[in-house]
């Protein structure tokens, strides 16, 4: 119900915005045609009373007795049903009249009025003027000012007004049938990219991202930027789903490969009857092996917490205490592998990390320094604070890494070559997880060769503190 | 027999040439994709067990390219990539057999002996000549009903003669496929090998069944001179 009520329909909206404007149109044009139709027709009516009153004072005849007077002979004159006229002469006389003219009328000295008689509207026309009789005569003639009041009813002009108008409305609501239905069609037909794109959007499913906009959307302009947004968010969307793909096989084959060791250990040591030694042996492999497997499935479960979005708690750590303790865990390696650690830790920078990634974060970076380090040399370890962030780098001397592995290899499971494989002991999540780390807090890492031989690993973190309040610390400390 | 692994997981190698050793196999391991491949191209292998993702050559290009050369040696595949097109993929491309990881060790090695029989032409894991039935899964032999106690070389010798009746084998091809690389190479060995196994074959009332050609090598004899 709600979504019904939600539904905007945009075909609706602009044949009904269209309809409206149109219907606003007809309306005043109906109204200007109605006004114009009704000045012509009282001008025509106008010119009719002033000509049928013409031909009443036309009407006005001497009449045939010895004295000068007028009669007023009406077998000339045709008047139409319902008309009425007064002619009298300026004594008073009247010379003849039909029906009742009101006093307003007969009284007024404008050329032309409106009033009502019986209820109906009538409108007059007033005409004066001078017969003359027997001009002919000595003293030239007697003359008499006549004056002639016609009037009708004006319902007939209305009736005729009404008649042009109605031919007029009805002209205007077939148009508008014609417009309203030509436009539906029109609305459709141009809209039809909008629905050719969705068609288009429906066929992408889980197993098949693919997506190109039809051409009859990437050639309407209104529609090209929507196409392209679909086009480009399809396609970061499915490299990233790629990626998860590969990711999860790469994990499933990592995890199966380690079951596989664990499987065989324990079949190899139950096919046949053993000594106790060869079984105690055996069941001390088989526990490493499963040890190994433990430690994969931690690294994986680590990666898939860091890859969540951060809760947005705030920590605070110092990163030298971190690195500090991360050179302590790793000591007995470093030993083992003759390795010397050469840390200079000039600052302090405390970034927002929880205390056992940033842990994670060094650790991870020591042990592969000296995981790639050959024998009995050096690895040197810089944190230096800058305006705002801080850097931290590991520079080993090893063999370095190849042009060709460098942008894969925070790739989780990533093993460019032999010297990467997993005889080298890693699972290949160690890099990816520091990465995971440092983007979580917008800080970036990278791994590149020393000019002067072997990797250096260079990882910037924003900082939190201001540098003094570090210092202050220190002293404290100490 | 002498089987080549291919597979760059250290314990996993280990578990498999160990357990293929202990059922009388010889194992060679290689740990990467071009040693795999330059061990594969001898020929000298009865069958090849090879993982897919090695470095230095992937696991389909060894097999490929050991095809291209006319290696014909059974090639099992061990995979832990899923998928239904892979597989059938690798089959065209001249694999014999698969098993997914984590895969059952006996089932490994059940699959690796029958591959090792068919490619020899023989089915069924009991292998008779003559007189003579050397059960090769429970590697026991008998002659005229009467079971032989065998020592695991004489035995290995034995079953590979078998595997080849009628063919002459020299000792150096002997000394390839029943010894892996940590083995120290001396054709004396072999010599005293059969020695040993013509005397413990030899039962009253049966014929001599080991044959030597001199300077080219042994022979099963298959048809009796009865």
């Amino acid at each position: 119900m709600k979504a019904a009520k939600a539904t905007v329909s945009i075909t609706r909206r602009l044949i009904l915005t269209v309809l409206a404007l149109e219907i606003i149109a007809a309306i005043a044009l109906v109204g200007a045609i109605t006004v114009h139709e009704r000045h012509l027709q009282f001008t025509a009516f106008d010119a009719s009373l002033r000509g049928t009153a013409e031909s009443l004072m036309g009407a006005v005849q001497d009449a045939e007795d010895s004295g000068d007077n007028v009669m007023l002979d009406m077998r000339s004159v045709r008047l139409p049903k319902g008309s009425v006229f007064l002619v009298q002469e300026e004594t008073g006389r009247v010379l003849g009249r039909e029906g009742q003219l009101p006093n307003a009328v007969r009284d007024s000295a404008s050329e032309k009025l409106e009033d009502r008689i019986d209820g109906r509207t009538y409108r007059f026309a007033i005409l004066k003027g001078v017969r003359i009789i027997d001009p002919g005569n000595a003293n030239k003639g007697t003359a008499h000012s006549i004056r002639v009041i016609y009037g009708m009813p004006t319902k007939r002009i209305w009736h005729e007004v009404l008649e042009a108008v109605r031919f007029f409305v009805v002209a205007t609501l077939v148009l508008l049938s014609a417009t309203a239905l030509l436009l539906v069609w029109v609305i459709r037909r141009d809209l039809q990219p909008i629905h050719d794109l969705a068609h288009a959007a429906e066929r992408i499913t889980g197993a098949d991202w693919n997506f190109t906009a039809p051409e009859s959307a990437t050639r309407t302009k209104e529609l090209r930027p929507l196409a392209g947004a679909l086009e480009a968010a399809l396609s970061r969307l499915q490299q990233s789903f790629a990626q998860q793909k590969r990711f999860t096989a790469d994990a499933a084959h990592e995890l199966k490969t380690d079951v596989a060791i664990v499987k065989s250990s324990l079949q190899l040591l139950s096919m046949r009857m053993r000594t106790a030694e060869e079984y105690k042996a055996g069941l001390g492999r088989g526990l490493d092996d499963l040890t190994r497997l433990e430690k994969t499935v931690q690294k994986l479960l680590t990666l898939a917490r860091l890859e969540q979005p951060d809760d947005g708690r705030s920590r605070d750590c110092s990163l030298r205490a971190a690195l500090e303790e991360a050179m302590h865990q790793s000591k007995s390696y470093a030993d083992l592998r003759l390795i010397h650690i050469d840390a200079i830790v000039e600052d302090d920078a405390t970034v927002s990390l929880d205390r056992e990634d940033a842990v994670l974060l060094c650790s991870n970076l020591l042990v592969n320094a000296i995981q790639h380090s050959t024998s009995e040399s050096a690895v040197e370890i810089t944190l230096v604070e800058e305006s705002a962030i801080v850097r931290l780098s590991i520079r080993d001397h090893g063999e370095g890494i190849s042009e060709a592995d460098r942008q894969y290899l925070f790739d989780p499971f990533y093993r460019g070559d032999l010297s990467r494989s997993r005889k080298s002991g890693g699972t290949g999540l160690g890099l990816s997880i520091c990465r995971a780390i440092c983007h979580r807090i917008g800080g970036s890492i990278d791994i590149e060769n020393h000019p002067a031989g072997g990797a250096l690993v260079t990882v910037i973190l924003p900082s939190h503190l201001q540098h003094g309040t570090t210092v202050f610390s220190n002293d404290v400390s100490a | 027999m002498r089987v080549l692994l291919i597979e760059d997981e250290q314990r996993l190698a280990e578990n498999i040439a160990t357990a293929l050793r202990e059922v009388g196999v010889a194992v060679d391991h290689a740990e990467d994709g071009e040693d795999g491949y330059q061990c594969g191209q001898q020929g000298v292998y009865d069958a090849i067990v090879l993982d897919l993702m090695l470095p230095g050559k992937s696991g389909q290009s060894i097999l490929q390219d050991l095809r291209k050369r006319k290696i014909h040696t059974p090639v099992l595949i061990l995979t832990a990539l899923e998928g239904k097109d892979s597989i059938v993929q690798l089959l065209n491309n001249g694999a014999d057999d698969y098993l997914s990881k984590p895969f059952d060790l006996g089932e490994l090695l059940a699959r690796i002996k029958a591959l090792i029989r068919r490619a020899k032409g023989v089915s069924s894991p009991i292998l008779t000549v003559l007189d003579v039935e050397i059960d090769t899964i429970q590697q026991t032999v008998f002659r005229d009903n009467q079971p032989i106690e065998l020592s695991p070389t004489e035995y290995r010798i034995l079953e590979y003669l078998a595997h080849r009746p009628r063919a002459i084998v020299s000792k150096r091809e002997m000394l390839e496929h029943l010894y892996d690389f940590d083995w120290e190479h001396n054709s004396n060995v072999i010599e005293v090998h059969i020695s040993n196994l013509r005397r413990k074959l030899n039962i009253i009332g049966t014929e001599p069944l080991i044959e030597t050609l001199r300077h080219r090598g042994y022979r099963l004899r298959e048809e009796a001179h009865r």
